[in-house]
């Protein structure tokens, strides 16, 4: 049974950390709407569990809890067969098939033409289609700035896997830049 | 140094999760290696790309607004005015998320299926990644200690099962510490001793070992030794050579 005054203390650790619990829960689910309903039902899931905190890493801790409300809406969305596999589109019927299946608000298209103005425009795009895995690590640790240990907490897996999965995100990253945004030299 | 040992440290090290001793070590490599500096000027440049504001997204600010005012109505629990429906709808969203999370994750552990195939072969090599990150970071423990009184209470509530610790000082071995470390997808509590130079990690597990694991596997120098340890089971990772680890592992056997 969570205490109101362990409720709060995980409450509030949840809100000081709440830009990176949305900018993780944006790149994985790919739209405002979507990642803010995942870090609301996340804010919900903490409090209730606040008994469950054994006073580790705060932000890995609740960067869990909001990784795992985003895959459950991963997996409301490929049940709706409104997203199935965002690479496997992208090889069968190339990239525009895979683009109009990511889900779109008009913020985000917004953001998507603001962005796309930039010369960081690339690299956006590359980062939104490398697969889930790589990607979270990769706003982990590049864009998050936790380290290997907190990374390793948050997805609960071991430290081995968060630099291996590192290594091979930064590789493919590179290479699809490399390739200047041939979709095929990117997926090798 | 090898250069294929700086391409395990060059991460290591742009990560910042080498101690300082660990990077002006391989600064030294640096300033010979036209390859790692290359790998190096390639990782900054990305990184650099990526720290550009576009890349991190803001949460909006009703978001942050209404998770403020749900935290201030979970402390003043006479001011939750939530009706029985809305308390049903949220019971119900919250079950239904839970579900479909455990469908999720079961999911995503398919997904990793390929990564499980070789069971065992993933937990030596878990053991070995854990003890060389170990090795490479500031400190190999989170919980420091001389004094097993110490140690054991930090595990308490962290992990299922706290260890047994015994202190081997007298006989050499003093105990450094503990940290936890995750193996496969658990968490296992980690006792770490010292023997001269030389860093020992014994990871505790509840239960048995895979049975494919064999009692010794060898890796680079580094062995890994499974044994019984009091009524649980232990992995041994360290350096050490033969007669050394021999007493240590006769040392564990001897607890209980």
């Amino acid at each position: 049974m969570a205490s109101t005054n362990q409720q709060g203390v995980v409450g509030e650790l949840a809100v000081a950390h709440l830009d990176a619990a949305y900018n993780l829960a944006r790149w994985l689910l790919g739209n405002e709407a979507d990642a803010t309903d995942a870090v609301q039902d996340a804010f919900v899931r903490a409090l209730r569990s606040a008994h469950t905190y054994a006073g580790d890493n705060a932000k890995a801790w609740w960067l869990a809890i909001v990784r795992n409300c985003c895959f459950s809406r991963l997996e409301v969305r490929r049940r709706d067969l409104r997203l199935v596999a965002i690479d496997q589109v992208a090889a069968e019927h190339g990239e525009d098939a895979a683009q109009r299946l990511l889900p779109r608000t008009e913020v985000d298209d917004v953001e998507y033409r603001a962005a796309a103005a930039q010369e960081s425009a690339k690299l956006h795009h590359q980062l939104r289609r490398l697969p889930a895995e790589f990607r979270e690590v990769l706003v982990l640790r590049e864009i998050e700035e936790l380290s290997y240990r907190e990374i390793a907490e948050a997805l609960g897996i071991p430290i081995g896997t968060v630099m291996s999965r590192l290594a091979r995100g930064r590789e493919k990253l590179a290479q699809a830049l490399a390739t200047n945004g041939d979709r095929h030299g990117a997926r090798t | 140094m090898s250069c294929e040992m700086s391409h395990y440290q060059l991460p290591l090290y742009f990560d910042g999760e080498l101690d300082r001793a660990g990077s002006r070590e391989f600064e030294q490599h640096l300033g010979n290696c036209h390859e790692c500096q290359q790998a190096l000027a390639r990782l900054e440049e990305l990184r650099g790309r990526l720290r550009d504001d576009s890349f991190r997204f803001h949460a909006p600010n009703a978001l942050r607004q209404k998770l403020q005012d749900e935290l201030a109505s979970a402390r003043t629990p006479q001011k939750q005015r939530l009706d029985t429906r809305a308390w049903m709808a949220l019971a119900a969203s919250w079950l239904i998320a839970v579900l479909v999370g455990g469908g999720a994750s079961a999911l995503w552990h398919r997904h990793q299926g390929s990564e499980r195939q070789q069971a065992s072969g993933q937990i030596a090599r878990d053991l070995f990644a854990s003890h060389w990150r170990a090795l490479a970071a500031v400190s190999p423990v989170d919980v420091v200690s001389t004094d097993r009184h110490t140690v054991k209470p930090w595990f308490a509530g962290k992990v299922a099962e706290s260890p047994i610790v015994d202190d081997f000082a007298a006989q050499g071995f003093p105990l450094v510490g503990g940290r936890i470390d995750y193996v496969g997808d658990t968490r296992v509590p980690t006792l770490v001793y010292r023997h001269g130079k030389h860093l020992i990690d014994v990871f505790v597990f509840p239960q048995p070992l895979p049975a494919s694991l064999p009692a010794t596997t060898r890796q680079q120098g580094y062995e890994i030794r499974t044994t019984r340890l009091g009524d649980g089971y232990a992995a041994v990772v360290t350096d050490m050579d033969e007669v050394e680890l021999g007493k240590f592992m006769h040392l564990l056997g001897g607890v209980r």
